[in-house]
């Protein structure tokens, strides 16, 4: 782009550039982006402009491959919540917040362990952006920020789960701070309305609503503390996108589904089945897979 | 272990079953035997089974100490590879070696011509400058285009030898050591090489180095790196230069008897030596390894010489001083290469070709330092300097590119992704294989090299961080750390200077929460920190920020801010660093293009650098960084207008001006030896430099744009043969 004296305009954060001027550039149309990182720039750059305007950052460009789309979105927001991140670490100790919670209602396990475990909220916090940072960066899963393969694509929600209950558990734990941060970044608003939006398949939202409390449902690693008695128990092997493959006992019980591990015992998750949508024959339906949803 | 001579019937059934379940386990089955027969129960009776049992477990026994003996076999093979590559870069230093005492020669003469000038007001009756080019003619001559050796003028050819003596014997200096033997014959294994060499200019493609050397470097890497696999090749190129040498040999055989006929008798031994020297070059190999610590010791030697050496060219007036000086210099070259006499003495007549080579090459160190070198190359137009080499390079290339055989190669080998966005800046820690960068995504990560993520199907390695420092609340700029690896320090866009404890390298990464790694924050600029520099001896800071202010800081101290420096009509200031070969300066680069070095005490600039001199100031001339050479009163700076810059610390004038990217420059890094220098550009590509000649060495791409910035950090390991580059693509890169 030439500007009027015909010195070429060049978006630049110089060393000596004042924080206020940090990314402070004239707006650059999508389709005069060169770049491979051009959806990030777009995105980074519509956030720039206006916080606030949350339909607008969320709409895609024209011809816009949607796994991109929403890949690079949920890049920024883990971006982001490193922020809030940053702003837990100085309130939110191990000692208060023991366990991962939002309501009362569930505990959330941290998954970035071999085993699920119950970290500390801090820990949780810090364990989730880590692991999502390395599988958002993986070069196995995502080799290329140009085009995204179905699979992979896939593998977003469950990052979206995890890191939305940093949104809750600072709502319900934290509320200062998280209605600091929100105030200036409307990053959970932007969020919820990105996941209605994209559809992420392991919600299940009400439309509307950016009350983080309503999103924390469905998925994996939360223990209802409400009763279940186990009707039956299998033996299972549970193929994890996170951690690899490992041997769970599965209960189909009164209330819900519940996994245990097998050598002491533990709950590892438990699922109401209002949470299910449906239950599949995996790919090697011969084998015993089912895929639960 | 006993045979068990006997079976005692009853038993057989034990041992049958324990043979049935454990073959593998003679000892186990001869225990069980040998126990049995103590017992005292003792029966001489041969059974089928029993003989059976004693067959199948002595085989059993052979089969182990077989495989055993295939592991130690393996073992001592990856033994060998490993000291094969080795020896590779024994050699590698040698050359290396060689090279500098060429440049320190041919300095030399320059001087003597010099000064023989200035004293007499006559062109020397330069013995010492001309017989060289015959002698380099000749050879040459003979050996690219095969030409017979009588073809030439024998005239100029004793009469070029006999100068070349009278030269030597001048000096008193017989020691010069020259492997031009085994030069000639890399030349002639790489003669298409040096075809392309010819036209192709560009140093750094890989063309340059062609098929022999990049073997050559395959193997030598292989040898260092995974010494079980792959000795093969390694071996041909071996055998490749002993056999071409071998066809050198014979050549020189076939000429010495002209030689004889024309020349006195000093001029056949002068061959003879020289056919010694060449298959000395073959058999002292070995003895080469032994020789390492006094050749290191040699290198470093000859690198402070050669500073000497530039000091006193820059310094015209001195040249009355400069003759004896050079003869002082000589005569701390020939303390240090005592250690080598004994292949050096044998190679001293090979050295004359190759100070002929010198000669010929016009000029090709004429960067050395001395006026008209800078001056020619001013004289050349923008683009004629992008080309990365000048001609000279080239025609040093040409007759020397077995040096280029030998010359190291840097390839990606970690990829560090785990940022979300651009990584600004990265720091080594100072002896571990280890790094931590600093994002645009708010955090800093810590990453171990000797963790890796095995990558399938690439031959890069994926390093996965081993921890996340989270603390800034907007991007981090810069970063340092300390001298013992310890400590780091980071700004931010926040204006914080944040200090962390490092936690070890082997911390698991999803430990819990330790608050102790963020040691506190140093507050004092009010807007973004955009460069930091620690000095390890004073344990002091120096940060510059975008509020026009540089701070000095002692981290440790109660009230850590010891002073602050502005000066509001040079500018935001962009970069800081430490003058390394001062106590007490610092210097401080400007979007303004200016460059101050202060005094820490007072506080008071000591000198401007001129860097705004002559050259047109309407372009964009920020500097985005600037570095100190670590022993050299030198100040090198990255310019927006794509040049690196360098400038006399003490004078303030600017030394050398070069177009060195096709973009911005923004970072800068010197090797811990002062040899070379990395840069850094948003053109995507970093490129290695040699001090010396200021020529390029190396070009690798190595990110990729994110708007108009590309990459933002380059840096050296201090100890370890690592180099890093950080991009706004949010990757950072480890080279070796």
């Amino acid at each position: 782009m030439k500007m009027a004296d015909g010195v070429t305009m060049l978006r630049r954060n110089r060393p000596g550039t004042k924080a206020a001027d940090f990314c402070r550039w004239p707006d650059q149309p999508f389709e005069e982006m060169e770049s491979t990182l051009v959806v990030q720039q777009y995105i980074q750059q519509q956030i720039c402009h206006d916080p606030m305007n949350v339909t607008q950052i969320l709409t895609p460009p024209e011809s816009q491959d949607e796994g991109v789309w929403k890949y690079e979105h949920l890049r920024q927001f883990c971006l982001e919540l490193n922020g809030l991140a940053v702003r837990l670490q100085a309130e939110c100790h191990p000692e208060a917040c023991t366990q991962m919670t939002a309501t009362e209602q569930w505990i959330f396990l941290c998954a970035a362990h071999k085993t699920p475990k119950e970290c500390p909220a801090i820990d949780y916090t810090r364990h989730t952006l880590d692991g999502a940072a390395c599988l958002l960066n993986s070069n196995k899963y995502f080799p290329s920020r140009v085009s995204i393969k179905d699979s992979s694509v896939a593998k977003l929600g469950s990052v979206c789960r995890r890191v939305y209950r940093i949104f809750s558990h600072a709502y319900f734990h934290h509320r200062a701070i998280f209605d600091e941060f929100e105030n200036t970044t409307y990053l959970c608003r932007r969020f919820t309305s990105f996941v209605i939006k994209v559809g992420c398949a392991d919600f299940t939202l009400n439309s509307s609503c950016f009350r983080p409390d309503r999103a924390i449902h469905g998925g994996s690693e939360m223990i209802p503390v409400k009763d279940n008695e186990d009707e039956s128990c299998f033996l299972v092997t549970k193929h994890s996108p996170w951690r690899g493959k490992y041997k769970r006992i599965f209960s189909i019980g009164t209330a819900g589904v519940t996994t245990y591990n097998p050598t002491n015992m533990e709950i590892t998750n438990r699922w109401p089945y209002s949470d299910f949508m449906g239950a599949l024959p995996g790919p090697n339906a011969n084998h015993g897979q089912v895929s639960l949803a | 272990m006993k045979v068990p001579d006997y079976y005692y019937l009853p038993g057989m059934e034990d041992n049958s079953s324990q043979n049935h379940n454990g073959q593998l386990d003679p000892s186990g089955g001869g225990n069980v035997s040998n126990k049995q027969n103590d017992d005292g129960s003792q029966r001489t009776q041969y059974s089928i089974p029993g003989i059976l049992h004693f067959i199948q477990h002595e085989w059993a026994k052979f089969e182990l100490e077989r495989s055993q003996w295939e592991v130690e076999r393996a073992e001592l093979q990856a033994r060998i590879a490993f000291l094969q590559g080795e020896r590779k870069g024994q050699e590698n230093v040698k050359s290396d070696l060689v090279r500098r005492i060429k440049m320190l020669e041919y300095a030399l003469k320059q001087e003597r011509a010099k000064f023989h000038k200035l004293k007499y007001g006559t062109e020397l009756q330069q013995g010492d400058m001309k017989p060289p080019v015959f002698d380099d003619v000749v050879t040459d001559a003979k050996l690219e285009a095969d030409a017979p050796f009588t073809s030439v003028s024998n005239i100029s050819w004793r009469q070029g030898r006999q100068l070349l003596r009278q030269y030597l014997q001048e000096i008193g200096y017989a020691d010069t050591i020259l492997d031009v033997r085994s030069n000639r014959v890399r030349s002639l294994l790489g003669l298409n090489n040096n075809a392309e060499c010819e036209e192709n200019l560009n140093n750094s493609s890989p063309a340059v180095n062609g098929n022999e050397s990049s073997n050559k470097r395959a193997s030598e890497t292989q040898g260092r790196r995974t010494p079980a696999k792959k000795t093969q090749p390694s071996s041909i190129t071996e055998a490749m230069i002993l056999d071409t040498e071998a066809a050198v040999m014979a050549n020189f055989e076939f000429l010495s008897p002209d030689v004889d006929m024309d020349d006195d008798d000093d001029m056949s031994d002068d061959l003879d030596d020289q056919q010694d020297d060449e298959t000395d070059d073959v058999k002292t190999a070995k003895r080469k390894n032994k020789v390492r610590p006094s050749v290191l010791c040699c290198q470093f030697g000859v690198l402070t010489l050669r500073i000497d050496f530039q000091c006193l060219m820059m310094n015209e007036g001195l040249a009355d001083d400069v003759d004896a000086e050079a003869e002082e210099v000589l005569n701390e070259l020939n303390l240090l290469t005592e250690s080598e006499d004994a292949q050096n003495e044998l190679r001293a007549p090979g050295g004359s070709p190759s100070m002929g080579f010198a000669t010929s090459s016009r000029r090709p160190m004429g960067a050395l330092g001395d006026d008209e070198g800078l001056d020619s190359s001013l004289g050349l137009g923008e683009l004629a300097q992008l080309t990365v080499n000048n001609e000279a390079e080239a025609a040093y290339d040409q007759i020397a590119s077995s040096k280029e055989a030998y010359r190291k190669m840097w390839n990606a080998k970690y990829t560090l992704r785990s940022h979300f966005d651009g990584v600004r800046a990265l720091a080594f820690h100072p002896t571990e294989p280890v790094l931590i960068t600093a994002s645009e995504d708010h955090t800093l990560k810590l990453w171990n090299l000797q963790k890796t993520v095995p990558a399938k199907k690439s031959a890069s390695l994926d390093v996965e961080p081993l921890y996340t420092f989270r603390s800034h609340t907007g991007p981090v700029l810069c970063l340092t750390m300390s001298g013992t690896g310890e400590q780091c320090y980071s700004g931010g866009l926040d204006g914080l200077i944040q200090c962390w404890n490092l936690p070890s390298p082997n911390i698991d990464p999803y430990d819990s929460f330790d608050p102790s790694v963020l040691t506190g924050s140093l507050v004092g600029h009010t807007d973004a920190v955009w460069g930091l520099s620690i000095h390890n001896q004073r344990m002091q800071l120096l940060s510059c920020g975008a509020d026009g202010l540089v701070c000095l800081w002692s981290p440790q101290n109660k009230v850590p801010l010891l002073s602050t420096f502005s000066s509001p009509d040079d500018g935001q200031p962009t970069s800081v660093d430490f003058v390394h070969n001062e106590t007490n300066q610092m210097v401080t680069a400007y979007n303004s293009s200016h460059c101050v070095i202060y005094d820490l005490e007072t506080g008071k600039p000591v000198t401007r650098l001129e860097t705004s001199q002559a050259e047109n100031i309407s372009q964009d001339k920020q500097i985005n960084r600037v570095v100190t050479h670590p022993t050299l009163p030198l100040t090198v700076t990255a310019h927006e207008d794509r040049h690196i810059r360098f400038f006399d610390n003490v004078s303030g004038k600017m030394v050398h001006s070069m177009v060195a990217h096709l973009d911005a420059v923004t970072s800068l890094a010197i090797d811990p030896n002062g040899l070379y220098l990395l840069s850094g550009s948003h053109d995507c590509s970093i490129r290695l430099w040699n001090l010396d000649n200021k020529t390029c060495v190396q070009e690798i791409t190595a990110h990729r744009k994110k708007f108009d910035e590309s990459i933002y950090d380059v840096a050296f390991h201090p100890s370890k043969p690592y180099i890093a580059s950080a991009g706004a693509d949010a990757l950072a890169k480890v080279f070796v």
